[in-house]
């Protein structure tokens, strides 16, 4: 056993926090101000520039093969990416990188949709929850009447992530009312001039998504993606991705907050001693030194898991339910360890507070995660204590 | 265009110093290129960039400095020599008898170091090798421009600037303000294992004994004094100076 990383790792490592540090870092005052004031933290200009800075680095399409331009790091060096870019809550990531589903585009969809968001010049969004189907996916209802060469999409999406801003959609249809999910929906991309209508959904955090309306938009046989009636499980795999993606950031996060917190403990003095010295600080301090941890590696394996061919579903329901609560755990202790400064919006501890509350709930809520988890052991799919 | 960079890897300069029995401990610290030889390993891959030619690092220090050594390699030197020091007790005398050695045999035209290491601020060694090599040595530059034959450098005088022209090939120490040292790139972190690091212990260089011994030794290392809260004097301004006075004679003794 050998948790050392590779020398490549422990450059890309530092070299990620080192441009995070001196590139990124440098927005988050202007993204509180912005914020406070009801506007976007930094413009899509600014993201735009500082990708094409990472990009003359090599930092471009971490995800993405080669063919395409991509670095394609693998899951392990993505992980550790991930939890860099985790550090600063300014929205930023590397460019270069299209929705996993996109490569199943026929050679024609590529040439419209994958490689235009590969290269930054169109945005997506993707369009499975509706009102009435979040973690019950299962049960949308959007139709997809079929009517000459179109399909006619009738059907309101809701919380779609960047449903504002995208240019298409890739929209989860039912084609099919028998089959329902198991052969009878279908994933179709659908430009936003075919005619559905979105709108922004204000949140508890700064991340505003949109619920998207559809009425009777026509959207042509070509722009199926995948196959007619296979599209449940595109959906699936899009999913699937995030699951170990979301408590990777999570961990950076946590950590940076973390470090927030053991200086603030050792500069502020009450009744004549620094707060540090108090064991109730200290209980936190370790606390959520030791969440951070069990989520590190609980992440990392996951990755190595993905990484190595291996089946991760397990391992990445686990990293994402754990992730995820260790991180609004510890984003609660270090506002409490600041005390009434932690609830300004002076520091960005309460914003941070508000982002990962979200985190227990999209792609998969806390409760779906130990669905998973419980069912994978009590249908004996997993078994208790197997041999590593 | 051939370029020596000598490199030294530091303390992080955000690690705190702990003091262990007398000596600065190294336990679970990160260590980085020393800042200022980051500008000369910048300036000389801006330079090889240009004029082509070969950049090479020279750096003595233990295994870890592998680590300084490929990012360095992944901004975009093109080979390394580590020279290990052993369990010799070194200072910057012996030092540069080492990489003087090391240097001598091999082509360059130009030899770049940092302008001090950030953790002895001693800014010698570069310096001495130079002496050692018996080429001309110019410290603290922040420009380069070279010209057929020789380069004009500026350096910094305590804040103002001073314009050297000098023959190659000779040694600078590069100061703040050179430039801005690029990030290792992806291509250049993944390539960077497969360049040459070269590996010598000091019996490869057959340097006697007494080139060897340190010149200097250590005697104490020990935190700075934690700063003593003011006195504040009150009264007439008459009083007050006669109280300073005294107090400067009496208490700090400097009068």
């Amino acid at each position: 056993m050998d948790f050392t990383l590779s020398d490549e790792q422990r450059m890309v490592q530092r070299t990620v926090r080192e441009f995070i540090q001196k590139e990124v870092m440098p927005y988050e005052q202007q993204v509180l101000r912005n914020e406070r004031e009801g506007r976007p933290g930094i413009s899509r200009e600014e993201i735009k520039e500082l990708q094409l800075k990472a990009k003359a680095l090599g930092f471009w399409g971490i995800n993405t093969p080669e063919e395409y331009g991509g670095a394609n790091l693998g899951a392990i060096m993505s992980a550790l990416i991930t939890m860099e870019l985790g550090r600063t809550f300014v929205p930023f990531s590397f460019g270069g990188s299209a929705d996993n589903i996109l490569y199943y585009c026929n050679e024609e969809q590529k040439k419209r949709y994958l490689l235009p968001v590969i290269n930054g010049e169109r945005r997506s969004c993707f369009a499975i929850t509706e009102p009435g189907a979040g973690s019950d996916a299962r049960s949308i209802r959007m139709s997809a009447v079929k009517d000459g060469d179109h399909y006619v999409l009738n059907g309101e999406k809701i919380f779609i992530t960047n449903g504002n801003e995208a240019d298409f959609a890739m929209v989860f249809a039912v084609t099919d009312k028998e089959k329902g999910a198991n052969g009878g929906v279908t994933c179709f991309l659908v430009d936003r001039d075919m005619g559905w209508r979105s709108e922004y959904i204000p949140t508890m955090g700064e991340w505003g998504p949109a619920s998207l309306v559809f009425e009777n938009v026509r959207v042509p046989e070509e722009n199926i993606l995948g196959e007619l009636g296979k599209g449940f499980e595109l959906g699936m795999k899009w999913i699937g991705q995030g699951r170990w993606a979301i408590p990777a950031r999570a961990v950076g996060a946590a950590e940076r907050l973390l470090q927030m917190g053991i200086d603030y403990a050792k500069t502020r003095v009450t009744f004549g001693k620094p707060i540090a010295e108090r064991q109730a600080i200290q209980w936190m301090i370790a606390d959520s030194a030791v969440e951070i941890e069990a989520a590190k590696w609980i992440v990392l394996r996951a990755a190595w898991m993905v990484e190595n061919g291996m089946d991760a579903r397990h391992q990445s329901s686990i990293a994402k339910l754990y992730g995820s609560v260790m991180a609004n755990q510890v984003v609660d202790r270090v506002l409490q360890i600041h005390g009434g400064m932690g609830y300004t919006k002076e520091l960005p501890i309460e914003r941070w507070y508000r982002e990962a509350r979200l985190w227990r709930i999209f792609e998969g809520t806390d409760e779906i995660q130990k669905r998973t988890i419980s069912r994978n052991l009590l249908k004996g799919h997993v078994k208790v204590g197997e041999l590593l | 265009m051939d370029i020596l960079v000598l490199m030294k890897q530091t303390f992080d300069t955000e690690e705190k110093i702990v003091l262990q029995s007398g000596a600065v401990s190294e336990e679970g610290v990160q260590f980085i290129i020393n800042p200022y030889d980051e500008y000369a390993i910048e300036e000389a891959v801006k330079l090889k960039e240009e004029f082509g030619g070969q950049v090479t690092l020279l750096t003595v220090g233990p295994k870890r400095t592998e680590e300084a050594i490929r990012t360095a390699l992944a901004m975009g030197a093109d080979q390394a020599v580590r020279i290990d020091p052993g369990d010799e007790p070194l200072d910057e005398f012996g030092l540069s008898k080492i990489l003087a050695a090391a240097i001598r045999g091999r082509k360059y035209d130009l030899i770049l170091g940092g302008n001090m290491a950030i953790d002895t601020g001693s800014g010698q060694v570069a310096l001495r090798v130079a002496e050692e090599l018996e080429i001309p040595h110019v410290s603290a530059i922040t420009k380069l421009t070279l010209q057929e034959k020789t380069a004009i450098v500026e350096r910094d005088v305590e804040g103002d600037v001073e314009v050297v022209e000098v023959g190659l090939p000779f040694l600078a120490t590069a100061q703040q303000g050179l430039n801005e040292p690029r990030y290792p790139s992806l291509p250049g972190i993944m390539k960077a294992k497969k360049k040459p690091l070269e590996q010598l212990t000091i019996a490869d260089l057959a340097l006697s004994e007494d080139e060897l011994r340190p010149r200097t030794t250590v005697t104490a290392q020990f935190y700075p004094a934690k700063k003593q809260a003011g006195q504040l004097l009150s009264g007439e301004l008459n009083e007050q100076v006669s109280q300073l006075a005294q107090l400067l004679r009496n208490e700090a003794k400097v009068i």
